[in-house]
């Protein structure tokens, strides 16, 4: 319940710089909690004991630990308050098993961890305990995506001997008053198998509760009258795959709404149009306009001609001067700044920059809404109960009635509104009318001072995203392979190439990017000219133009020239190429459509012996088409791939690794010259 | 008076000086007045396309009154781009009750000269809290930053009263730094010495002691910018360390060496000064009759049986506690309980070699994984390891059996090719450590593979690793399980093969002892390793040419370059041909021998038989960044070399070749 982490730019980008914070924190906790100092011996407690001594559940033998217990106990009391205890106990298998001896529990100004132990029952010898004061705390593990300021913090403690064949388990009791009555009982793990996990619910008086059960058969309860159980047992564990749908699509859950009279706080949600409510009700006030943001208004839009074009500046205002920072502190987890305090700072996080970009467009007379939704596509499916499962806000702007574009990509018909103008302010680098991939094709919440509606977002056609590639190169007698490229990189692939040239600390860094890419398909190679198009302007495709050299690109074999026509990029992938069989389905990043055009004049004195097959491949997911032809002295290669579906079903997964071995075949494929004549 | 000086502190410090952006700035003025020019900049000719750039940068230290020890920075940043606005966002770190931060003030200036002061809230994250100690970092971002704006910032480090410690200078950064300065007024009780390891930036000045106050200014520092196989950072970054001594310090030398080294001398011989004892247990190991090599390689293997307690996982001080290890004073403890750490071992060894009547010495020397020594900083601690140096058939060998996994005659990489102090009772003579030659270390291939009719390769192929690179492996290894290292060497033929791959691994390979070689045995699918081009079907020769495909793909080069040790790698594969298929043409033999690197390749066809020969040597570990385009070029010959096909054709077709 105290996960704030309720925003998301560019994911990849902003997990680099996580990854680099993690290498210094993991050296230093270490340190730390190799030093903690001992806390006597005590006996592991008698819940323990039992499960240490039951059956281990079903598991392989790369499973590095097995959870044999699991308990959550929730008990509210009349003012909501609420008292959580959460018990595990695991048995470790291998030695990577020993990182489920550290243990953390998360709290912050509404969340007060009353005790926390942690055991280690070994295999011979006395049991070992440690306690609250062997804990260390830390902010750092709140933090997502370099938020400046968040009170979210983590005890966490490191249990002695977590070796195979031993058993260690912990006990974290917590205080807990959430905005929001809802809690969810995660009973399933990602690589450990459960044999039993168990929750209990204790309700005063006059309270009542709604479960909901996700990705799991539904398990009733036993007891009643203020009391009741619920347990799972032999819980298979998930097993991560590349590309596989986002956890909360997968997983066993069972989401806890409670309904009572909680002084100060919210019921738990009975549909999403209240959660939109309380939504909304955050969000109160905080869209008032302030004299400086109406004079700023006035003069970004002041050369605007059309609504449109007002409303482009706005967008773009917030995009490239509305800094991104985040402080998060309490409810500014979920509730945005005032409008006029992120104008004054120009900083704020995503839902900050929603608030700003709303507030401006009202001053135009043009209405917006927040739009909650999740950068992971599947997290929030229509079978999703109203729960705060989202990582980011964005904003569906209505747009005028005669305001009709063609640049306006992202748009829905709402019912009650009308179309409806989806944009993400905080991407920087995705132009007004598009949206980025991965909130494609997903369900988000929109938030109107009715309520809350799920809608989906759509998904774009596969021609605004992907690499367009033109090449016009000629081919000697000893194999070298000289000209010019022109890529145009629409979409998220723009996105990507804009992203990274801006981080560059150097000019002359910037045509690393071109070099690590052709180095994927070229051996040897010089890139004599480079130079990009359109970085800054974002509502432009953006571009790359070279020009190389590639030394024994065509390799000599007796009298014969081999050339392979593909010569740059791969739209292959060996993510299926596994032993065993896949179990989830592939979601694809977004839809995009990639397309080559290579042109290769032949040396002289060369003519083409063999060919390669052309390739037809469709499936209703994708599709990838190839063809080599020969006009005159002239090589020309074209190819397109496309991607239609973005989510695979486990059911056409042989067609996808069938196609990726299509793709893979082609771009190795070579074509023979001999000397003329012969 | 009690000043603290503490293993931790020195720990902290260099915690926080390595992991945050924030550095260090006199007091005087509260602002430094804004240059128009400073203004006006768009870029800087000296750091084209960087993001932002320091301005200036002061610190001043002042150790002097050990009650009131306090340091003051001042930093001002030129901000170019949106990406370097993200330098508005400022963390300052601090260790409650060791120091803290005050009077933190900042401000942005906007490109028309208008300033607006920083009056946000500073927040306090805690970083780390646990018994004792609590790490904090004080924060703020600056409000109304945009690409052309001043920030500047300044605060002062309060130390807690008589805490004084070593501390240095980093003149290096992330970021370009136009104009720095430095100041340091020393606690006067103690000797202070300072030295630039990595020297100073171009046209700097080395520091000046005036006055008792030691300052130094610095123009125009690179930024500094990491790069694969570069050497340590440590080694590469320009600093100022300041060392404090209650003794004083020896100015010349010779002189440093010779005293430290003779007490080197005296802790190694009163730890391994166990005559009887060590004679008592060489007679168990060796046999009269033993040839020298045999003695000593017996010694060698029976002291790598010593459960070697620096290989094993750390233990919580409960499990410390209830090990109940008492401390280990000499060789004779060590052999008696049978345990001890890598260095204690290793001493073992010298014990032992001795009683077994080889002249051998104890030899103390700097590992080159973090930095490189200079006997000239006269830091005792730099010589952060032991060998020992024993005459075997009149040869000098180093041994190091502390180094687990590392096979007789061999040291770890990190301590070869480095300088030592071979230690005896008049204070040592240098020396230096050997490098193995490439053959040492070697990683065979040998396969044995059938090519089926859908084009795909199947056989068994076995893997060597000898030398380092054997016992690299098995040390990172050596607290896992099976599953784990069986999978580590799948990954491995995955990784070499540059296609999608089965590979299984059919042996149990011998991961416990210091054996020359580790091998691995597989059967291995190549599926589509052939590929077609109309009537003929195309191989490609670099089966295992995966590691080589996509090395150095940039052509500009900041830093020298750094390799671990020279290696080779040999590839034997024999392809045996499905029926109905003959070899149209083979690629040309290439033998590239570029005196430090070669690269050889050769197909040969035996009646439908294939046999590729592939050998690649490096002989590098250091390499001058001015030759890094040839290296570039020579491993775009590999790569180049590897993409050559075999092109095979149905018997009784027609090449036209």
């Amino acid at each position: 319940m105290t996960n704030k982490s309720y925003c998301n730019r560019l994911g990849p980008l902003v997990e680099i710089k996580r990854a680099r914070r993690g290498i210094y924190l993991a050296g230093l906790f270490f340190f730390l909690l190799v030093r903690i100092p001992a806390a006597r011996c005590a006996d592991a407690p008698q819940w323990m004991h039992i499960a240490a001594n039951g059956a281990l559940p079903a598991h392989d033998e790369k499973t590095n630990a097995v959870l044999l217990y699991s308990e959550d106990i929730l008990s509210v009391q009349s003012n909501g308050k609420i008292k959580k205890v959460e018990r595990r106990v695991y048995k470790i298998l291998r030695p990577d098993g020993r990182e489920y001896g550290t243990f953390h529990a998360n709290f912050d100004a509404e969340t007060k961890i009353n005790n926390i132990h942690g055991w280690c029952i070994p295999s011979q010898g006395k049991d070992y305990e440690v306690k609250e004061k062997d804990a260390i705390e830390t902010a750092l593990l709140g933090v997502q995506n370099g938020e400046l300021m968040t009170d979210l913090k983590s005890k966490i403690l490191t249990i002695p001997a977590a070796d195979p064949g031993n058993v260690i388990g912990y006990e974290i009791e917590q205080e807990l008053r959430p905005y929001v009555m809802q809690d969810v009982w995660a009973f399933q793990r990602a690589e450990v198998p459960v044999r039993e996990a168990h929750y209990s619910l204790q309700l005063p008086p006059g309270w009542e509760y709604k479960t909901v059960w996700l990705n799991h058969p539904e398990v009733p309860p036993s007891g009643g009258g203020g009391q009741w159980q619920w347990a799972v047992s032999d819980v298979t564990a998930i097993k991560p795959e590349g590309g596989m749908p986002p956890w909360q699509s997968v997983a066993g859950f069972m989401v806890i709404s409670l309904f009572g009279n909680a002084s100060g706080r919210v019921n738990g949600f009975q549909d999403w149009k209240a959660m939109g409510i309380w939504e909304n009700g955050l969000a109160n006030g905080r869209r008032e306009v302030s004299p400086e943001i109406k004079k700023k208004t006035a003069e970004i839009t002041a050369t605007g001609a059309t609504t449109l074009a007002k409303m482009r500046a706005l967008a773009e205002f917030m995009q490239k001067d509305i800094r991104y920072v985040a402080i998060q502190l309490g409810i500014g987890g979920w509730q945005p700044h005032p409008a006029p305090e992120i104008f004054l700072h120009k900083y704020g996080d995503c839902k900050d920059k929603a608030t700003l970009l709303s507030t401006m467009l009202s001053e135009i007379g043009v209405e917006s809404y927040y739009l909650n939704i999740n950068t992971e596509r599947g997290t929030i499916t229509p079978a999703t109960p109203a729960t705060r499962w989202f990582n980011h806000v964005v904003l569906a702007i209505r747009l005028p009635n005669d305001l009709n574009d063609a640049s306006l990509h992202m748009v829905i018909t709402y019912p009650k509104l009308g179309r409806l103008l989806i944009f993400d302010p905080t991407d920087e680098f995705t132009p007004f009318g598009n949206l980025r991939g991965e909130l494609q094709e997903s369900y988000a919440l929109l938030v109107t001072p009715d309520g809350g509606e799920l809608i989906k977002v759509p998904q774009l056609p596969a021609a605004t995203n992907g690499v367009v590639r033109a090449a016009k190169l000629v081919l000697t007698s000893t194999g070298t392979l000289s000209g010019d490229f022109v890529e145009q990189r629409n979409g998220d692939y723009g996105t990507q190439q804009r992203a990274s040239l801006k981080s560059v600390t150097k000019d002359a860094d910037r045509v690393k990017f071109i070099e690590t890419m052709v180095s994927h398909s070229l051996s040897a190679f010089q890139i004599t000219k480079a130079s990009s198009s359109n970085l800054n302007q974002i509502d432009q495709p953006f571009g790359y133009q070279y020009s190389l050299v590639a030394q024994n690109y065509a390799k000599t074999a007796g009298n014969l020239l081999l050339v392979r026509p593909r010569i740059l990029g791969s739209n292959s992938s060996d993510l299926l190429e596994k032993k065993e069989p896949r179990l989830y389905p592939v979601e694809f990043d977004g839809p995009e459509r990639n397309a080559d055009t290579i042109e290769i004049t032949l040396p002289a004195g060369y003519e083409v012996d063999d060919l390669p097959p052309p390739v037809n491949a469709d499936y209703s997911f994708a599709s990838y088409h190839s063809k080599t032809e020969v006009s005159g002295n002239v090589l020309r290669y074209t190819r397109a791939f496309e991607v239609k579906e973005l989510s695979v079903p486990v059911s056409k997964m042989e067609d996808l690794k069938k196609l990726y071995r299509i793709i893979a075949n082609d771009e190795r494929n070579t074509a023979v010259l001999k000397p003329a004549g012969h | 008076m009690l000043v603290r000086r503490t293993f931790l502190l020195i720990f902290v410090f260099a915690f926080c000086m390595t992991v945050h952006d924030v550095r260090l700035a006199s007091a005087g003025d509260e602002w430094q007045s804004i240059n128009p020019e400073e203004l006006k900049m768009t870029s800087e000719p000296q750091a084209p396309g960087a993001p932002a750039i320091i301005l200036y940068r002061q610190v001043d230290r002042d150790d002097s009154d050990v009650r009131r020890a306090h340091e003051y920075n001042y930093i001002r940043k030129k901000i170019f781009t949106e990406e370097g606005r993200k330098f508005a966002d400022v963390e300052i770190p601090l260790v409650k009750g060791k120091w803290d931060i005050q009077n933190i003030k900042a401000r942005t200036i906007k490109p028309d000269g208008s300033i607006v002061n920083f009056d946000g809230k500073i927040y306090e994250k805690e970083i780390i809290k646990a018994r004792g100690l609590k790490y904090l970092a004080k924060t703020f971002t600056l409000s109304d930053v945009q690409p052309g704006s001043i920030i500047e910032y300044h605060y002062m480090i309060d130390f807690a009263e008589y805490l004084v410690f070593d501390s240095n200078w980093v003149l290096s950064d992330d970021l370009f730094s136009k104009r720095s300065k430095f100041t340091l007024k020393p606690y006067g009780e103690w000797a202070l010495q300072w030295s630039w390891p990595n020297g100073l930036p171009e046209g700097a000045k080395p520091p000046v002691n005036e006055n008792k106050l030691i300052h130094m200014e610095a123009q125009d520092i690179p930024a500094f910018q990491a790069e694969d196989d570069m050497p340590p950072e440590a080694a590469m970054k320009y600093r100022v360390d300041f060392v404090y001594s209650e003794d004083g310090f020896e100015k010349e030398q010779e002189k440093f060496w010779k005293r430290q080294g003779k007490k080197m001398n005296e802790a190694a011989e009163n730890f391994v000064n166990k005559r009887k004892a060590m004679e008592q247990a060489v007679a168990e190991i060796v046999a009269p009759s033993d040839s020298p090599d045999v003695k000593l390689q017996k010694i060698y293997a029976r002291v790598q049986k010593i459960r070697n307690t620096s290989y094993e996982l750390e233990k919580t001080e409960q499990e410390q506690k209830r090990a109940k290890e008492k401390e280990i004073n000499n060789v004779e403890d060590v052999w008696k309980r049978g345990l001890g750490d890598g260095y204690q071992v290793t001493w073992v060894f010298l014990g032992l070699a001795r009683a077994a009547g080889f002249d051998a010495a104890p030899v103390r020397i700097a590992t080159r994984d973090d930095h490189f020594f200079k006997p000239n900083m006269m830091r005792t601690k730099d010589l952060n390891t032991n060998v020992v140096l024993v005459k075997l058939n009149g040869k000098d060998t180093y041994f190091d059996p502390g180094a687990a996994f590392t096979p007789f005659g061999l040291l770890p990489w990190s301590e070869t090719n480095t300088s030592g102090l071979k230690l005896d009772k008049d204070g040592g003579t240098w020396v230096t450590t050997t490098l193995p030659e490439s053959s040492v270390s070697q990683i065979l291939r040998k396969a044995d593979l059938n090519l089926v009719s859908d084009g795909s390769l199947e056989g068994k192929l076995t893997v060597t690793f000898t030398g380092l690179e054997a016992q690299w492996r098995r040390v990172g290894e050596h607290n896992e399980d099976e599953a784990h290292r069986k999978k580590l060497l799948e990954d491995y033929v995955k990784e070499i093969i540059p296609a999608g791959s089965e590979a299984e691994l059919t042996n149990k390979p011998d991961w416990a002892s210091s054996a020359p070689a580790l091998v691995a045995e597989y059967t291995l699918k190549v599926p589509g390793w052939v590929s077609g081009a109309g009537k003929r079907a195309l191989f490609p020769v670099g089966l295992f040419s995966g590691p080589e495909k996509h090395m150095y793909e940039h052509s500009t080069r900041v830093h020298p370059l750094y390799f671990r040790y020279p290696f080779e790698k040999t590839d034997d594969v024999r392809i045996e041909l499905p029926l109905g298929w003959q070899v149209g043409s083979l690629p040309q033999a290439v033998n590239n021998d570029a005196k430090v690197m070669a690269y050889s390749l050769k197909v040969e066809n035996n009646k439908g038989s294939l046999h590729l020969e592939r050998h690649l040597r490096s002989d590098l570990t250091i390499l001058e960044q001015k030759y890094y385009g040839a290296l570039r070029n020579f491993y775009q010959s590999v790569s180049s070399g590897d993409d050559q096909q075999i092109v095979l054709q149905p018997i009784g077709a027609s090449g036209g070749n």
